[in-house]
């Protein structure tokens, strides 16, 4: 899948219908994600992030506007097999092992598991899961889960990776060895990135730009640029400049 | 554990008593033997055995392999298209409501050999496994599917990743029950004549020899070939799929939304209500039956309404229309109101329904139509057999279904009342009646077909009177016309006594703010 792996929202707008009530999910919303870019989106609770996180993947269809990976639509380009996805319930078949979990995807786009074996044990290591390749994910906790979950979504080495708060269910240590570690594969990878979270440190700490939403209806409120060089160590949480910026960002959110 | 040991000792209890009562004669005199002779009996007739049990395993394996492949087929087909489960709508309420008895008769003049038996007991597997399938499909998480679909996975993906396996708890509940079902079945073909050997030609056959240990012998011979096989698939169930959790009959065809204008509504549905008589036209044409044994739809109503014997054939029929009808209405809703008054018994004394559930489940497993014979020995050739025979089969799963729906309402909720003070009487009528009603009429949509399969039996075998007599008597004569007739009443009448139950709920049940249950 070479060429474009930008991601591209045009004016979209979202409504549902909930107990014969009709109300605007996400309105007309536009953004665009350069190819190799991190984007990282945040807002408050119900703010419609989910959402079009799922219209980016085809899951499900905008009311109006129009939704571009590269030039594909969202259904073409998930059936590219160039994208990746980590859901924040981490949605593990519970009858398949680690190692099976992790492949699904290949089964999913028709690629052999045989020619992906030195992959999953590479993102089985990566995770820090080595030792339970054959595990079920009952037998695992909620944070090994949610590993697993990472590790499927890199499995394809996609060019256009999109997460969605995948770090939610980990505690604040692990989070800050994971973010660290998605910096690296993300740089190694120049994947196309859009982050949902709603860690503000997170947010800036990964992001090329932070997107901060509004809610009722969803709206992007204001974009903000993330200035600090790569790659980012691990002493950025804790530098004055990066507080300097998380400080813009609550602002953000709140005053918005 | 201590539920397992007071069971036993029920168990032995009972044993102890029984052989009382058989020692001493004292139930009718003599129709209950002793356990003990009983299996003397057995034991004498053990030669006999092999070839009867043999022709009914037979019929019913192939019947289940048959039957269960057929519906989680068609399981498959609904959810990939909900147009095709609408479609296929009047198919499957005819298959859930159709009393087995009364075409068994049609399958042995259709068609020949072991394969009358085999359909009968395919049919038994059908509706129950195909629901589980559908229901097992329908209910695959959610977020799952969203994995497969947000990598390009199209419908057979999801099916092939996700929902085939995940349904497999609820298929293997599906066969639990068919698995009894389908030796029922084919103990009812054989009442249907055919063959010389199978437990239900067995069982006819020494039912006129006064011979009331060899008639026990070989009820308790099929009540275990079915009770084996349900274990079997509880445990396979609970090996493979870890599902331990009580199933339950369906009582309902499984509907998945769709959307459709109206027009498109009205077009399915009548097109849905034509299909089973196309399917039926095409079989006997397909199937090359002569003409003067098969009966398609305008044969049938030749029959009925035109031909010179036209006036005879109707006051026949509506003569045994009037003998059937009324008796079976009486015994649904004497078993449905057994049931109901033991279920809420059950919630006012717990334990007694620890006791009773285990039991009432494996009633359910037996193949207790088939076992006719047994209460005819016990309660002689009068109405009461009827009306007994009856109440035995729609009473048990009717508590059993109503009995679960009072156990689903949250503790809480009972103790609200009971907090303002409220005595058990109160909170009956307060809580577990109201609560109870959806579980009624889903009682009520289950027991329906069993009732009507029950009284056609008891008629035919037993009283004499009625449709199921009409469609014996009218195998002697060769009476094909009456043959197809009864048979497609019989359906017919059990088909619009379910939409009649159904139309019922759906007017009742919204109004006092309850959804129905399946
Ligand atoms: N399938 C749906 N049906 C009805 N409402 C929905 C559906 N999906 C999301 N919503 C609603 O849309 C709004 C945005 O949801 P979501 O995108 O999940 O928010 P976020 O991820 O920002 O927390 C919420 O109010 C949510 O309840
Ligand atoms: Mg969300």
């Amino acid at each position: 899948m070479a060429g474009d792996r930008s991601i591209s929202f045009r004016n979209v707008s979202k409504s549902f219908v909930a107990r014969g009530e009709r109300f605007t999910a996400l309105d007309d919303v536009s953004m665009d994600c350069p190819p190799g870019s991190f984007t990282a989106l945040i807002g408050p609770s119900g703010c419609g992030k989910s959402t079009l996180l799922r219209l980016a993947l085809g899951l499900d269809q905008p009311d109006r506007g129009d939704i571009r990976i590269g030039r594909l639509a969202p259904r073409e380009a998930t059936a590219s097999g160039d994208t990746g996805v980590a859901f924040q319930d981490p949605a593990l078949l519970p009858w398949r092992n680690v190692e099976a979990n992790i492949a699904l995807p290949l089964d999913v786009i028709g690629k052999p598991r045989s020619a992906f074996r030195d992959r999953i044990a590479e993102l089985i290591d990566l995770v820090g899961l080595k030792g339970f390749e054959k595990s079920l994910p009952g037998e695992l906790s909620g944070g090994m889960r949610q590993r697993a979950s990472i590790a499927r979504a890199l499995v394809t080495r996609p060019g256009i990776l999109f997460l969605d708060e995948p770090f939610g269910a980990l505690d604040q240590i692990l989070r800050r060895q994971m973010n660290i570690e998605l910096q690296r594969i993300w740089a190694d990878s120049k994947a196309t990135t859009l982050l949902v979270t709603h860690g503000i440190d997170e947010a800036v700490f990964l992001a090329d730009r932070v997107v901060v939403m509004q809610s009722r209806p969803g709206r992007i409120a204001t974009v903000i640029d993330v200035p600090f060089a790569r790659p980012r160590p691990k002493e950025l949480f804790t530098s004055p400049a990066f507080h300097a910026l998380n400080d813009v960002v609550t602002t953000a959110l709140h005053g918005a | 554990m201590t539920l397992r040991a007071g069971w036993l000792r029920n168990l032995v209890i009972l044993l102890a008593l029984w052989e009382l009562l058989g020692r001493l004669h004292l139930v009718a005199s003599g129709a209950l033997p002793a356990p003990s002779v009983i299996l003397l009996k057995l034991w004498a007739d053990r030669a006999d055995y092999p070839p009867h049990v043999l022709a009914t395993l037979e019929a019913s394996i192939l019947g289940f392999l048959v039957g269960n492949a057929i519906a989680i087929a068609a399981g498959v087909l609904f959810v990939l298209s909900p147009v095709a489960l609408r479609l296929a709508r009047g198919v499957n309420i005819a298959i859930f409501a159709l009393p087995p008895i009364a075409i068994s008769p049609v399958l042995v003049l259709t068609l020949s050999g072991m394969t009358p038996r085999v359909v009968l007991a395919a049919l038994g597997c059908y509706f129950t496994t195909m629901t589980a399938t559908v229901l097992g499909l329908t209910q695959a998480d959610a977020r799952s599917l969203d994995v497969v679909r947000a990598y390009g996975g199209g419908r057979w993906s999801m099916m092939r990743l996700v929902q085939l396996r995940s349904a497999l708890p609820s298929m293997l509940g599906g066969l639990r029950i068919a698995a009894p079902n389908a030796v029922l079945g084919a103990i009812l073909a054989e009442f249907g004549g055919g063959g010389r050997f199978g437990l239900g030609t067995y069982l006819l056959g020494s039912l006129g020899r006064a011979d009331p240990p060899r008639l026990w012998g070989i009820g308790l011979t099929a009540t275990l070939i079915a009770g084996l096989a349900y274990a079997a698939f509880a445990i396979l169930g609970n090996h493979i799929a870890g599902a331990s959790r009580a199933v339950t009959i369906p009582a309902a065809a499984p509907s998945l939304p769709g959307r459709h204008s109206r027009l498109a509504s009205i077009l399915l549905a009548l097109a849905a209500i034509a299909l089973p008589l196309v399917l039926w036209w095409l079989l006997l044409k397909g199937l090359g039956v002569p003409e003067m044994i098969a009966r398609t739809p305008a044969g049938i109503i030749d029959y009925l309404f035109l031909a010179d014997s036209a006036g005879s054939a109707q006051s026949r029929l509506l003569a045994a229309l009037a003998e059937t009808l009324p008796i079976t209405l009486a015994g649904l809703l004497a078993g449905l109101a057994f049931a109901f008054m033991l279920a809420l018994l059950v919630d006012v004394a717990p334990a007694l329904g620890r006791s009773l559930m285990p039991v009432a489940l494996v009633t359910q497993t037996m193949p207790l139509v088939a076992l006719t014979p047994l209460l005819v020995l016990l309660l002689g050739r009068g109405t009461a057999v009827t009306l007994w025979i009856t109440i035995s089969v729609t009473f048990f799963p009717s508590f059993v279904t109503i009995a679960q729906g009072i156990m689903m309402v949250p503790r809480p909720a009972l103790e609200v009342p009971r907090a303002y003070g409220a005595g058990k009487l109160k909170e009956l009528r307060l809580v577990a009646i109201p609560a109870s009603l959806p579980y009624l009429f889903a009682a009520l949509r289950l027991a329906v077909p069993r009732a009507l399969l029950g009284v056609m039996i008891a008629e035919w075998l037993a009283t004499g009177k009625g449709l199921g007599n009409l469609l014996n008597q009218s195998r002697g004569y060769l009476d094909y016309g009456m043959i197809w007739t009864v048979a497609v009443v019989a359906v017919l009448i059990a088909v619009v006594f379910h939409q009649v139950v159904i139309f019922t709920e759906r007017r009742v049940l919204p109004r006092l703010g309850m959804t129905t249950v399946e």
